[in-house]
This record gives C-alpha cells, structure tokens and sequence, in this order.
C-alpha cells in the first residue's frame, strides 16, 4: 500500500489489515518531509526521534490491544505556533526560533492519546500575521510555495500545513485561524481545511493572536478525514476556559440539504473562481437546495477588525514595547504593531457589543440553512514575489470571512477546480455555531460526486 | 469627515511621541495610514446605535479555590 495521498481513512485501514505498520508510514512521510520540505519552504523542524518513538508505540499498542482509533498510528504535522516538547516553537518569528516549551499543547496530548505520530513542526506565517503582513516572505523560513508551482504562495498563516498536505508529505495537520489562515492555505493548495466553531478546540499551549478569535482546526486530503482529526481535538478543556462542553462526535448526516448563497459572492472573484464556483453550484443542485440568500448591511469587517486589532495589540504588546519587531522578516511587520497601540477600549467594547448584534444577523440569516456556499477566496494562489492584497485590490468586502470569524462559526474550504494556470481554486460551507456536523456532511457529498480532492501536484509524485 | 480626520492626527501624533524614536520616516508614513484605518473603522462601529443594555460579548469567571 502507498500510503502517500491516502486519506487518513485508507491508512487506517491498510494499518488495520497489516498492509502497513505505523513505524513504515512514520518513514516514508518523514522521507518526503526531508526530501520535498525545503523545495516548499513547509518545514521548520522535522521530529524524527519522537515520530519513531510514538510510532514504535502505537505500532506495539496495536499489536498488544488493537487499533484503538482512526488515528492510531497515522503521522501529521502541526503549525509552529502549537506548543510541542522536544522541538523549538517559533510562532514563524526569526527573534523566537530558538523558543522552547516543556509541554505539549491539548491539541497535541489529545491527538497522541489517539495514537497519532507528531512528525513535524510546519511553516507559517511569522506570528500568524499579527503584525499586518502583505506578502508570502513574512516568515523566517521563507515564502512557502503551493505545490501546484513554486512560482505561486501556499496562503496563510498556516502555510505549511497546507502546503505539506497538498504535497503529500503528511496526511493531515492542524492550522490555526483568527481571520482566514486555515481557509487561505485551503484554498491555495488544494486541500480539505476547517475551520471549527470558536471554542471547539483548546487553544492551551497555541500563540495567541487574538484570544476571542483564535480557532485551531485540521487540514487534511478530504473533508471526511477533516471530521475524523476534529472529533480527536474537540473536547472542553479547563485549560482553556472557552473551549465547549458540547461533546463532538463526527457523524455524516445523510438529508435533502438546504444550502444560501450570498448575492454578492462572486463580487470581483476571478473568472476561474467564479467558474469554478459556478460549477460547482450544478454539482451541489443534484443533492441540495440552492438559494439567494443576503446579508444586511452591517459593519462585519469593522467589528473583527477592530477586535482584532484591539486584542493582538495587548497580545504582542512587548513586541512593541520592546522593539522586538524589529527582528521580524517583512518589513511591514517590522512597523505594523504601532499604529494600533492607540486603538480606544471605548471602540474595542463597542465591536465587542456589536459583537453580540452580528451573531444574531448570522443566526437569522443562516437558521433557514445547512451551509452558506460561496469562493474560498476570490483569487487562486497569487505569484509568491508578490504583494497577495495588489493581486486583488477590489474593493469587495470579505464579510464571510469577518461574519464567519467574528461570530466564531464553522466553514470548510474545499477545492473545487482549478485555474488556467493550473492553481487550485476552492469552495467554502459555513455553517451555524456547532454544526460542523451538517457542513462536513455538505463537502463529503461534493466530494463523493467529484474529484478534484483526489488530483494532486504533479511534481510531488506518490 | 473633518473630525475623523482630527482624530486620526491627533491619535497619530500620540504614535509618534510614544515610538516616534524606533521608528524610520517612512514607517512613520506607513504607521499613520493605519491610524487612519483604525479611525474609520471605529467611525463605522460608533456609527450603530446600541442600547445601554447591549452587553459586549466577554468571558469572565469570578474564581474561589475550594474549601477557603
């Protein structure tokens, strides 16, 4: 069995049956980690010791008592800004490559008590963005490349995450989002990213960008494995006080769904998004109901915006104090924290109230409906010696994006066709707060009828 | 908006006299383009009537150890 571009489905199958072990897959993926990492810029630390250990583990855990999960023994990687013993965590930053925890964040412990294989620390964007970013080389570690062309950016923040499952080099790994960085790499590479309701995932031992914003959720080949890495995340956790207690359980629902489509949402998209998209609205009609659906005006953006603003400015606050900015990689990050130091706790309370008002919009609009469809993003991967704000400098609003975040709702990106150039484009389904369940089930069904999620980059052959 | 633009100048100036020191001329010129961003956004957020019983959405837990 070749275990590359498997889903984490098939693996754990073939581990089931004896068609491979998780010592071999710990091996060929770290293999291909060395191997294809830096041709993309994914990779900041490959964890080949405790990827053996843990594998060995799993490998005797399952001989001894059975697999015990569809996780048990199967490799991934996590975003550097996730806490890991045993390899430095540089939230993406040159001034804290040589940062170190003792401990390894909840998502890591639950994903190791799944029997899961920690292989590699994945690139990012330096301090997922916090400090304004405009291009793909805000990061120590360079610009991570899409494997679809080395010419085009993976997105971000959570570059290598998306980059490194797209070019096989893992089967799955978690990102992180606060505004877009799960969705965004998604989208450029190709692969399946969800993006959880706030809360539904500890965010104990990740960077924090903004506390109230700030989602952990997987990147995987398909939106199945997608639900499978969620359920062993989930889960409250005293640790970190905003996480649920809602239990999660992955279940695909099988319905006559009903599906909005927001009247302005192939505004200023390029032609082959918007191709693909409409596309792919035939392909969700043979299953679903697809309606207009719009969204009252409102200032969504200004609200996340200044929430964001507001909370990543205490958050980094020795960044400024200190002047440790000036370490950072792009030059915008190195002024970026500055100007929002003089953002009034009058404003920030006011988005925190308004707050309360957009999660209200979001839930009449949306009650009505499984997912809200619209573009992932409105371009494919933009050139990666390039400002990605000049490749689209319309002035269309991203209130998916500031709505979804914002109000702490679930939405998966999933591709969805593909460019002249031979870039992925993608397709997003957001759900109300805690369905991940109904938007899951929404993309296994689109997947289930294409097959965009089974091509892969030619030049990161199996 | 002639008090948005004060605002902006005003709050810019604060920047500059806080961090004015570390930061090059044209950072600078960089720095108050944000200021003005941030500006207009708090425009558009004040711009919404809210009543006085609309609570911001926050977390807080009064904490009492067990047995003390």
């Amino acid at each position: 069995m070749n275990p590359v571009y498997a889903s984490v489905r098939e693996i754990s199958e073939a581990i089931r049956t004896g068609e491979t072990s998780p010592v071999d897959l710990a091996e060929v993926f770290i293999g291909r980690l060395r191997e294809h990492g830096p041709k993309l810029n994914s990779v900041v630390t490959i964890m080949e010791g405790r990827a053996l250990k843990e594998a060995k583990e799993a490998q005797r855990e399952i001989r001894e008592k059975g697999q015990g999960g569809p996780l048990h023994g199967i490799p991934y990687g996590v975003k550097d800004l996730i806490a890991t013993r045993g390899a430095p965590t540089t939230w993406g930053a040159a001034p804290l490559k040589d940062q170190v925890f003792n401990h390894d964040a909840t998502a890591v412990m639950r994903l190791r008590r799944g029997g899961a294989v920690l292989c590699a620390k994945l690139a990012m964007i330096e301090l997922a963005g916090g400090m304004g970013y405009r291009q793909p080389y805000a990061s120590f570690t360079g610009p991570c490349a899409t494997p679809w062309s080395l010419k085009h950016w993976s997105g971000g923040s959570s570059s290598g995450s998306g980059s490194s499952v797209a070019a096989g080099l893992v089967p799955f790994a978690l990102g992180s989002e606060t505004w877009g960085s799960i969705l965004s790499p998604a989208n450029n590479c190709g692969v399946s990213g969800l993006r959880p309701t706030y809360g539904r995932v500890s965010r104990h031992g990740a960077m924090a960008l903004s506390w109230t914003l700030d989602k952990l959720g997987p990147l995987c080949l398909t939106a199945d494995d997608c639900g499978i890495v969620l359920e062993a995340v989930s889960g409250y956790d005293p640790r970190d006080t905003t996480t649920t207690r809602k239990r999660y359980k992955y279940k695909v629902e099988v319905d006559e769904f009903r599906l909005g489509v927001p009247k302005d949402a192939l505004d200023e998209t390029q032609e082959a998004v918007a191709g693909s998209f409409r596309e792919s609205l035939r392909v969700l009609e043979r299953f679903a109901t697809v309606e207009e659906v719009e969204f009252p005006v409102f200032p969504y953006e200004a609200v996340t915006r200044t929430i964001l603003n507001a909370e990543a400015a205490s958050a980094f606050d020795e960044f400024t104090e200190e002047d440790l900015a000036r370490g950072l990689t792009a030059p915008e990050d190195r002024y970026g924290p500055y100007a929002r130091t003089i953002l009034l706790a009058r404003d920030y309370l006011k988005a925190l109230r308004l707050r309360a008002r957009m999660a209200e919009i979001a839930e009449n609009v949306m009650s009505g409906y499984d997912a809200i469809v619209a573009p992932a993003r409105k371009t494919a991967a933009s050139p990666i010696d390039q400002e990605f704000r000049k490749v689209a400098p319309g002035t269309a609003k991203d209130v998916m994006g500031a709505l979804g975040n914002g109000a702490g709702l679930p939405a998966i990106s999933v591709p969805n066709g593909f460019s002249e150039e031979g870039l992925p484009t993608g397709i997003q389904f957001m759900g109300r707060a805690y369905d991940e369940n109904r938007v899951l089930s929404v993309a296994v069904e689109y997947q289930r009828r294409t097959d965009w999620h089974r091509r892969h980059p030619p030049a990161f052959k199996a | 908006m002639e008090s948005t633009r004060v605002e902006a100048e005003t709050l810019f100036r604060l920047v500059e006299q806080l961090y004015g020191a570390v930061l090059a001329e044209a950072e600078l010129e960089e720095v108050r383009k944000g200021v003005e961003r941030i500006v207009e956004a708090s425009s558009e957020l004040r711009a919404v009537k809210l009543g006085n019983w609309d609570e911001p959405f926050t977390v807080f837990t009064p904490r009492r150890r067990r047995g003390k």
